[in-house]
């Protein structure tokens, strides 16, 4: 237990004390919902629901981001500086590790998502029922699990270049083509066609609906825990062939 | 004596390479030990091994009569790998901390400080942007976080200067007063020279020889008596005659001429004494030599590059 809150503790103070994280996850997100409702028109008819909308959909790409990319290239780093080898020699156990991991970065997501809710709360006035705050909060940070293991599938890669290379662009692909950045109504139907099966918009898909009023619907829920069993069993795969040297 | 570890008819082999091939050793409690060997000779695959990291193709590795791998074994031991950098966004201090909390009966955070020999504005340093040698002192001090009973260096001093070095093994030294067992890698032939009650020589993945300093500088240096010989110039019949007569001694293997001083190369540098004297060879300025282990090692690497040649 000792072992665990420590491993908690340094996994936190590492995640904030990196300077992408602040600008990947809390900073961009921010920006981009300030253009977004404030000085760009989009022109919808209604204000205040877009307002609502578009904070979900920056705090969802928030969390995507981290949990994939934060979680891969770090995994990619221990492993290239020798440092994931040092930890198989102490009496660590790997679970704890992981554990630790995930609920670091979960714990950090916590954070993202109370500073851009507060930030959106501040520039817009966004109005929800507590419920509706709470509820999304936790969809926010529980369907955020697939992309979680999703990092842990690219923190399988051997090079960091690489790895951030590659996670990068998969993360802006899927926010893009799930919506978070525009409304996937206005694509062309191909693409919206596309993006209704990528995790990223069953993500938001599930929050939005909240923010609307409305329960999360079974298919985002269905299309996430699928991504999340593929993810897995990929990484826990490819893994185990690594390391059957 | 109890033994700490104990490798049985191990090997290893890589995508069909040979890395290590039918070792078996024990380590006593208490042994300092030199695995000295080449790079590629198959040390750091033995010390992955005893460490469980990796897995022997075949043969038996046992630490404290377990398997390296057993959770038991791992709060009992240290190491310091090669190639292990820090990790990243901590300071010294912090790294210590997180390490220590790993072990049932750690040492204290200050012993660790001194281990290392930090002051308190480096242990407020994050860890990634310590120099080389600090980093290595870190290293150090967390292989012994949980006051370990074995310690592994790999190569613990590739890369330090001479006054880290020193400091280094005065530190072993210390441990193995305290009857720590400690088991370190290296191809400095002086390191293992010194440092080392017992060396595991190793080359091309095999134990080549095994011993103490002293028996394996005995076994493998060569032994010489060079002189300089008044020979008359031209004299062709009297070389020829010397070099006849010294050859014939039992154990000579060379007798050979460089920059007007002659060499001969033998197992007893005794009987080769006796032999100039009762042939009457007029030699002066006889000395006699030893070679270090260096050239023990050197000896034993040509020796056996010349029978693969032989073979292939």
């Amino acid at each position: 237990m000792k072992m665990l809150l420590m491993q908690c503790k340094v996994e936190m103070l590492r995640i904030i004390r990196n300077p992408y994280y602040v600008f990947w996850s809390l900073l961009m997100p921010i920006v981009f919902y300030y253009i977004f409702t404030k000085i760009v028109n989009t022109g919808v008819d209604d204000a205040k629901a877009w307002q609502a909308h578009y904070l979900m959909s920056m705090t969802t790409f928030s969390v995507m981001g981290s949990s994939i990319m934060t979680v891969g290239i770090r995994m990619v780093q221990e492993q290239s500086l020798g440092w994931s080898v040092y930890m198989r020699i102490t009496p660590l156990p790997g679970s704890i590790y992981f554990i630790s991991k995930m609920f670091g970065q979960t714990v950090m997501h916590a954070f993202s998502v109370i500073v851009i809710f507060v930030a959106g709360f501040l520039m817009n006035g966004v109005q929800m029922s507590i419920g509706q705050w709470i509820g999304s909060g936790l969809w926010i940070l529980v369907a955020s699990i697939p992309f979680l293991a999703l990092g842990t599938l690219f923190g399988t890669m051997k090079r960091v270049d690489t790895t951030s290379g590659l996670s990068n662009i998969t993360y802006m692909l899927m926010a893009v083509l799930g919506g978070m950045w525009m409304p996937i109504d206005s694509f062309p139907s191909v693409l919206q066609t596309i993006g209704q099966w990528l995790p990223s918009y069953n993500y938001g898909s599930g929050v939005w609906s909240i923010a609307a009023g409305e329960a999360p619907g079974l298919k985002p829920i269905l299309i996430l825990a699928s991504y999340l069993i593929l993810f897995m069993v990929l990484s826990i795969y490819i893994r185990k062939k690594q390391e059957a040297v | 004596m109890e033994n700490i570890a104990e490798l049985e008819h191990v090997s290893k082999i890589f995508a069909g390479k040979t890395a290590v091939e039918d070792v078996s050793f024990v380590i006593p409690r208490g042994s300092v030990t030199a695995v000295l060997g080449p790079n590629g000779a198959g040390k750091t695959t033995v010390l992955s091994m005893l460490l469980g990291l990796r897995e022997p193709s075949s043969g038996s590795v046992r630490i404290f009569g377990q398997s390296p791998k057993d959770a038991q074994v791992k709060r009992r031991i240290g190491a310091m790998l090669q190639e292990v950098s820090v990790i990243d966004g901590l300071n010294a201090r912090e790294v210590m901390s997180m390490i220590r909390s790993y072990y049932p009966h750690p040492l204290k955070l200050t012993e660790m400080a001194d281990l290392a020999g930090f002051t308190p504005e480096e242990l407020n340093k994050r860890a990634d942007k310590l120099s080389g040698g600090q980093k290595r002192r870190l290293g150090f001090a967390l292989a012994l976080a949980g006051d370990p009973d074995l310690l592994f260096f790999d190569e613990p001093t590739v890369g330090l200067d001479s006054t880290s070095r020193r400091t280094f093994w005065q530190q072993v030294e210390a441990l193995a007063h305290k009857g720590k067992t400690i088991l370190f890698s290296t191809h400095y032939l002086q390191e293992a020279e010194d440092a080392a009650d017992r060396i595991l020589l190793f080359n091309k993945g095999k134990i080549a020889a095994d011993g103490t300093p002293d028996e394996i500088v005995s076994r493998l240096t060569s032994r010489s008596v060079s002189f300089i010989a008044d020979l008359e110039d031209g004299d062709s019949y009297a070389v020829g005659e010397m070099i006849h007569r010294m050859c014939s001694i039992p154990g000579v293997r060379d007798c050979k001429e460089e920059e007007g001083r002659w060499s001969v190369t033998a197992d007893n540098t005794d009987t080769v004494l006796a032999a100039i004297f009762r042939y009457n060879i007029p030699a002066r300025d006889i000395r006699t030599g030893q070679g270090r282990l260096d050239d023990a090692f050197e000896v034993m690497l040509t020796h056996d590059q010349e029978k693969e040649a032989v073979s292939s």
